[in-house]
């Protein structure tokens, strides 16, 4: 067998051929949603927050350890606080918390690659211009007075991609670089509020005359894009405010920590999609030392903004995504390391709409394979949607056309919805 | 021609040169013999003694064979990989530190030998293990970022030094018998005298560390440790110039100090085609220095130095990669503890030459 070996460099740079046919999209075919699907999830605000382990975390570190096997790598495996659940000796502050998490064991995406295991994951579909999880949760989730962009992306490096799809950009991922506000979010200089808001109705003036004759969605995706900076620039003291000693000393002083202590704050301030994603799990080499240092960083922060947001009451109503674009083999390398696998790996949900301290489906016992209820990102796609109450069997309605939510070829894990 | 030979009419004979197959001459280096084990090892160590050699893998087991009857023993116990050995002088124990974070300790004497001990030594991975000169105390340092003294009769903890900010790889006693010596994930080596209790003097290593831009991590670290036999320098094997550590690519260092003064006295690198890590450093009792690592693809070289020198003099290949280095106390015989699974011991000598068979 052929196991990648490495990172296709193309991966971590915008795709522009995807971003023109993404932006294509948009302009084409609209932004109007199902008013059905729309009417359903009217009143409840839900929310996402996804933590997304950049390059591949090993399940075998995590949520699927074999201690003690052939492949089984150096750590043990702990209990955790849901009685006959274990997970590995790396997330000992996760352990305590997963009476309010389940497991999903048994994914088999049939791809080794960053870019279709992303894609997939995000989207659900293995091909094809689809939003991801997190415009989808703009699009029906956000409150239409929500005074901060509907999917917010949380990263310090790394990836930018196009999202939205056919949604239209205004439920396009809007990424943060870590808890820096984004640039240009004051009003310049020298200019007042009078003058600002002048500015603004000639720009308006300017879109009435282009509009004539265009496609609406052109200039709808455009004025997106200033209202987006618009509610930012009502809501930078979420950036301006210094993080609590406490909450940090808690947290952690790092990146992650930092990064998760600003998703609490947006989540808290009814902000819909909030993605964290903590790099560094592409372990080629070295898997054992760098899951330690990684997930060492991961465990304790994630646990706080878990334990958080259940004590603030947030859970009930956040879905808590942590995934990857795959896992990492079985097989050791002569490096240390263990490569890109999505054959058989994990996920941890936890929160809105899901069953608490589930694990679903099993690998066999050297971790090569899925044992039993083999699901994959179709399968998980639909499962967050219709655990935020989204009817991923519904139509989205583009402009009289109906395009399936969720590919209508899988199905949720209903033993995993509550 | 010889010139005995020059007056005669006899055929002329060249004279076979006399070789000492006892002198060491590292660049003959050889491989003499293999022991073989199912799983990839981790470390090796040699017994004092020089009966037997013993190793980790990745496994529970700890492996050890005779060198003499090639006989094997599997030492069963710990939970976890184990990743460092050290024996007492006599050879009668060895004392094993796991991933588990548990030190134990094995009764060589016995037919079968089980642990007599088990000091749960770290929170998280126990890295290292070594016997004091005065064989009556271990050092070893774990995730828990302690280094730690016990008693080594009863187990009992004796001290904790508390200073390193990252995880410790690798800790050892200076000759004296008086200083400890750590270092950590991000190089840097402190000195810890053992009278105080505190922390006397650090030594900057940090070169042996980096900070992989891509993948937005650290890696670094002393795979190895060594002081020489009079005490006066300290050798430390790992990494330097990270590139993207995670894909194996940043370049194997053995670095040397000067233990009085703290001062760097040699960065020793392999060809800047073998990139990997450094796994192994050893002082021979002669004054030259041994070196073994692993590279990208898996391969191995062995690597030495002369006196004084600031590179290697000689590099020989290796089929797999090398992940232990010890010597034999006869002084003639290196083991390393490879990735396929092998023990192989080498010879610093030129290859005698077996007989060869004549037929009847």
């Amino acid at each position: 067998m052929r196991r990648n070996q490495g990172c296709n460099h193309l991966d971590h740079h915008l795709a522009r051929r995807q971003f023109l046919a993404g932006a294509a999209g948009a302009m084409g075919l609209g932004l109007l949603g199902s008013p059905a699907t729309a009417e359903k999830i009217k009143g409840q605000h839900k929310r996402v927050l996804q933590i997304y382990l950049q390059g591949g975390v090993s399940q075998l570190e995590s949520w699927d350890p074999k201690p003690g096997t052939e492949h089984g790598g150096p750590f043990r495996a702990i209990p955790t606080s849901v009685p006959g659940m274990h997970i590995s000796e790396l997330l000992p502050y996760t352990a305590k918390q997963m009476h309010l998490l389940s497991i999903v064991r048994s994914i088999n995406l049939k791809t080794n690659d960053h870019r279709q295991g992303r894609l997939f994951m995000e989207k659900g579909r293995r091909a094809g211009e689809y939003p991801y999880v997190g415009s989808i949760a703009s699009k029906y989730l956000a409150p239409a007075n929500s005074e901060l962009p509907g999917y917010i992306h949380i990263s310090t490096r790394g990836l930018t991609d196009s999202t939205s799809a056919f949604l239209g950009a205004q439920h396009g991922q809007l990424k943060f670089e870590g808890v820096k506000p984004p640039k240009n979010l004051a009003v310049p200089k020298g200019l007042d509020e009078t003058a600002d808001a002048r500015r603004v109705q000639l720009r308006e003036q300017f879109n009435q005359q282009f509009r004539v004759g265009r496609p609406k969605s052109l200039t709808e995706s455009f004025d997106a894009s200033f209202q987006q900076a618009a509610k930012l620039m009502g809501r930078k003291e979420l950036f301006e405010k210094a993080p609590d000693p406490k909450d940090l000393e808690r947290y952690g002083k790092h990146d992650f920590g930092r990064n998760c202590l600003l998703a609490r704050a947006l989540l808290e301030n009814n902000a819909t999609c909030v993605k964290v994603t903590h790099h560094g799990y592409d372990s080629h080499a070295e898997n054992f030392n760098f899951h330690l240092e990684q997930l060492g960083e991961f465990d304790k922060t994630f646990a706080m903004l878990v334990d958080d947001l259940h004590q603030r009451g947030l859970l009930e109503s956040t879905l808590v995504m942590v995934y990857s674009e795959f896992g990492r083999t079985p097989k050791i390398n002569v490096r240390y390391g263990r490569d890109h696998w999505g054959t058989a790996w994990s996920i941890a949900l936890g929160g809105c709409g899901i069953q608490p301290g589930a694990i679903i489906g099993t690998t066999n016992e050297k971790g090569t394979a899925v044992a039993d209820r083999e699901v994959d990102a179709g399968h998980l796609f639909h499962t967050y949607l219709q655990a935020l109450g989204i009817d991923s069997t519904n139509d989205h309605d583009i402009a009289g056309r109906s395009i399936p939510i969720g590919d209508p070829t899988a199905q949720p894990i209903k033993e995993l919805l509550s | 021609m010889n010139v005995n030979q020059s007056d005669t009419s006899d055929a002329l004979v060249a004279k076979k040169p006399v070789v000492d197959y006892e002198a060491i001459d590292l660049e003959k280096t050889h491989q003499v013999s293999e022991f073989k084990h199912k799983f990839p090892l981790t470390s090796c160590r040699a017994d004092p003694t020089g009966k037997y050699v013993v190793a980790g893998a990745q496994d529970l087991d700890i492996q050890v064979w005779d060198l003499q009857t090639k006989s094997n023993r599997t030492l069963k116990g710990h939970t976890s990989w184990v990743r460092s050995f050290d024996f007492s002088k006599d050879g009668s124990r060895l004392y094993s530190a796991c991933w588990g974070g548990d030190i134990k300790v094995w009764n060589m004497t016995d037919t079968q030998p089980k642990p007599i001990m088990t000091i749960q030594a770290h929170t998280g991975s126990a890295r290292w293990v070594r016997i004091s000169p005065d064989q009556k105390k271990l050092a070893t340092c774990g995730n828990d970022l302690l280094i730690k003294v016990w008693n080594v009769e009863d187990g009992k903890l004796l001290q904790t030094f508390k200073g390193h900010e990252r995880h410790v790889y690798a800790v050892d006693f200076h000759p004296d018998g008086h200083h400890l010596v750590s270092q950590d994930l991000m190089g840097f080596i402190k000195i810890w005298d053992m009278k105080t209790g505190k922390q006397a003097r650090s030594i900057d290593a940090s070169v042996m560390t980096g900070y992989d831009n891509k993948f937005a991590a650290d890696m670094g670290g002393a795979r190895d440790l060594q002081f020489s036999p009079d005490g006066s320098e300290l050798a430390s094997a790992g990494i330097t110039k990270v590139v993207n550590s995670f894909a194996g690519v940043q370049d194997p260092i053995i670095m040397l100090f000067d233990w009085k003064t703290g001062k760097e006295k040699a960065q020793l690198k392999p060809e800047k085609t073998f990139q990997g890590i450094a796994w192994g450093v050893r002082y021979h009792p002669d004054g030259f220095l041994i070196g073994a690592g692993a590279n990208r693809s898996g391969k191995g070289e062995l690597w030495f130095r002369k006196p004084g020198e600031k590179e290697f003099f000689h590099t020989m290949k290796l089929s797999t990669a090398a992940r232990g280095l010890d010597l034999l106390s006869d002084g003639r015989h290196l083991v390393i503890a490879h990735s396929d699974g092998a023990v192989r011991v080498y010879r610093m000598t030129a290859e005698a030459k077996r007989p060869t068979k004549t037929k009847t």
